[in-house]
């Protein structure tokens, strides 16, 4: 006991430096553009991606640069200054205008693209692993700069698409104010109006008007010009090239999107109209996939877990203890990479094509969501088997796996709580009656008011068992109890086990300290 | 030693006041960053949305006769901007309807009536007024139950409201437009009107959203 208050007093000492030795450690092997592979770089184009990323960087910057002379970020001018810079700024019959609009826009997207597949790559081959944490965590963060320079840079255009999509991504922050009293703090973080406010940042007020236009001209050179700044320092500190691929690379790079450019003029939508919202509407395609999952949940969820995915992201990283690297070594971080993917070209597809139904799909989901993880559990736990040498119940982690199904019913119960009452077959018989009685007090009385009236004053009618509800019942209900049940199940068989085994290995340990005690002489 | 007490001691004397000036100025960048503040403590954590609109005639009685008959406007809610008029209107779109006799309450003329603003409480789309059950079953994702009625609906998430239920709302009291599909959290954002010469008129508008 003493010597465990001495260790945590010893390491709380230490802590700042060792947190110094493991921050400069990684601060050492932060990689930007994919600097240190220069070797696997001449054969692998997979690490050629850096590079090309820096250098499509570039092509935006400039195109970007050549279209502030012409843009004009004033609400009633920005569109028809857009559309100038389309027709009439030619070079006999190409339309250079278009031509560099198109650069700057295909040029972003080609950044996007780029950046996914470098993260992918990154998590795939746990390149994170061995002290590179740092150039993973640049890697998604300067992906997730580029959406949001995608996001600010396409309000400008002041097309429906632009107003629609800024509309929801200013609302978003507004249920930061929303959080449930029984969050610790919650209430708190509430009265502060933070989320509100942030919104009121973003825009320049509580609607979208010309201070949102010219807020968001600022904030698109800044996500671009800042980080450029801070890598430009670097780089001059560490004196590396930028850019791994020969020139031969980047003419292609920069031949393909000037293809796309001049083939495929980028769209410009019709001029923003905040009276109607056009049916369908869509996103940018590299949010199409997020726009079907806010779809699905419960807006204070979405948020929350819209703001939290990348944080996920970077956790689960560094949960990823082991130094293995190889593909089959590492099954459930390959399942979450792989199962990201799915859902982000699955979505966009179910989006495009106008498919949801939003009372069967999401708890299909979030079921999928589940089996990926359970699958990579399981080759995990074989893969762990053969390496330690050990029987299957000796590698199993039941709370992984209990924690795998919670999250699996959690979803579950979302979506059909709140139903629930109305398909009571008691409540439903009863409730018509209580609402003609509370209607002779109240004319505008309604059923909900009478399913209220009936929890609170029939205590032994509850209204939250579903026992003999109709035949029309949700087909998930008797999936909800199943899951209730197992969830307790195997909480409870986990508790039992997980404290079995950790009483085993502490009489074991004690033995062991007896075993080495005793051959020492008495009072040395 | 003491000398190079006495020096630090010095040197923290005079960084204050600039430390103190830096932070001055940091602050008043940081309060110009939020245009809406008013000033006070109050406006730092409640600010108003409105900052005085005028009351607006948006329909006239003789125009919403028949059950379900509705009447798409415009009001133009006035709030501080960070631009040179200091002040600017954001035009919220609203939807009168008229409601069936069923659903309404003899005594108060005023249910008659429903005023909503258009704007989803879910992400800020501006929501539709739907009256043929196909539409509503192809576009929104909602069969609605027989006998069937006109509902909001969303185009963006697919959020349908029923005109004909209430849901009870922290500090709004009981609001028309229950939420029957899709992911809005609360039925829509309200406004207050008055019934004046046969006019329907606006008197304010619940805050909260984003116009």
């Amino acid at each position: 006991m003493v010597d465990a208050i001495r260790y945590l007093f010893l390491g709380l000492i230490h802590a700042p430096a060792t947190f110094l030795a493991w921050f400069q450690e990684r601060w050492t092997k932060m990689d930007l553009f994919d600097e240190s592979h220069v070797e696997e770089s001449k054969t692998n184009p997979w690490f050629s991606l850096g590079g090309m990323w820096y250098w499509v960087w570039m092509l935006v910057i400039i195109s970007g640069v050549v279209l502030m002379i012409y843009y004009i970020p004033v609400t009633d001018q920005a569109y028809h200054s857009i559309e100038r810079i389309q027709q009439n700024w030619r070079w006999g019959p190409v339309a250079i205008g278009s031509m560099v609009r198109g650069l700057h826009k295909y040029g972003a997207d080609a950044f996007i693209i780029l950046a996914t597949m470098r993260v992918y790559r990154m998590w795939f081959t746990g390149e994170y692993k061995q002290g590179n944490e740092f150039s993973f965590i640049i890697a998604l963060l300067l992906l997730i700069i580029g959406m949001y320079s995608g996001l600010t840079g396409y309000l400008l255009i002041w097309n429906q698409r632009a107003l629609w999509a800024t509309k929801v991504m200013a609302t978003f922050p507004t249920y930061l104010d929303q959080n449930p009293a029984w969050l610790p703090g919650g209430s708190l973080i509430n009265w502060t109006n933070q989320g509100k406010t942030t919104a009121q940042i973003l825009l320049g007020g509580t609607s979208i008007g010309p201070a949102t236009v010219t807020r968001f001209y600022a904030f698109h050179f800044m996500l671009s010009f800042i980080p450029l700044i801070f890598f430009e320092l670097r780089v001059y500190a560490r004196g590396f090239k930028r850019m791994n691929i020969n020139h031969w690379a980047k003419l292609a790079v920069f031949a393909v999107v000037l293809a796309i450019a001049i083939m495929i003029p980028a769209a410009q939508g019709s001029p923003a109209n905040p009276e109607v919202t056009p049916n369908p509407i869509l996103s940018d395609w590299y949010f199409l996939a997020m726009y079907h999952f806010l779809k699905l949940q419960d807006p204070y969820l979405a948020t929350v877990l819209t703001v939290a995915i990348p944080f996920l992201v970077l956790t689960s990283m560094f949960l990823d203890r082991r130094p293995e690297r190889a593909w089959g070594q590492r099954q459930i971080f390959n399942w979450i990479g792989i199962g990201g993917l799915i859902y982000f070209i699955a979505f966009s597809f179910l989006i495009l094509n106008g498919i949801a139904d939003l009372h069967r799909d999401a708890p299909l989901w979030y079921f999928s969501m589940g089996a990926f993880l359970l699958t990579g559990y399981i080759q995990d736990w074989a893969y762990v088997m053969k390496r330690d040498g050990k029987r299957f119940y000796e590698t199993f982690h039941i709370f992984f796996v209990a924690f795998i199904l919670v999250a699996m019913s959690a979803n579950t119960l979302y979506h059909y709580f709140g139903e629930i009452r109305e398909w009571n077959v008691l409540g439903k018989a009863q409730m018509p009656g209580v609402l003609a009685h509370l209607q002779q007090a109240n004319p505008l009385a309604t059923p909900d008011m009478a399913y209220d009236w009936l929890e609170k004053n029939r205590p032994n009618l509850n209204l939250w068992l579903t026992k003999g509800a109709g035949p029309d019942k949700p087909p998930g209900m008797q999936l909800w109890v199943v899951h209730v049940i197992a969830w307790l199940g195997i909480i409870a068989s986990g508790t039992v086990i997980g404290l079995g085994r950790w009483g085993r290995r502490k009489s074991a340990e004690a033995a062991a300290l007896a075993a080495k005690a005793k051959p020492k002489p008495q009072g040395a | 030693m003491k000398v190079i007490q006495r020096r630090i001691f010095l040197k923290t004397l005079t960084s204050l006041p600039i430390v103190g000036g830096a932070v001055l100025a940091a602050s008043a960048l940081i309060r110009y960053f939020k245009p809406t503040t008013v000033g006070g403590l109050e406006g730092l954590v409640a600010p108003p949305d409105e900052a005085g609109s005028s009351i607006q005639a948006v329909a006239a009685l003789s125009e919403l006769t028949q059950p379900w008959d509705f009447k798409d406007f415009i009001y133009i809610r006035k709030s501080v901007e960070y631009s040179s008029r200091k002040i600017q209107g954001a035009k919220i779109p609203g939807f009168v309807v008229r409601i069936p006799d069923e659903f309404t309450d003899p005594k108060n003329p005023k249910s008659k009536y429903i005023v909503v603003q258009r704007i989803c409480p879910h992400l800020g789309c501006t929501f539709n007024f739907v009256k043929s059950p196909e539409e509503l079953a192809g576009g929104y994702n909602y069969k609605p139950p027989a006998p069937t009625h006109p509902y909001f609906a969303c185009p963006c998430h697919l959020s349908v409201y029923d005109p004909t239920r209430k849901t009870e709302v922290n500090l709004q009291g009981l609001l028309p437009g229950k939420v029957v599909s899709g992911p809005a959290p609360r039925p829509p954002r309200t406004m207050s009107f008055e019934i004046k010469d046969g006019q329907i008129v606006i008197t304010g508008t619940e805050g909260g959203g984003v116009g």
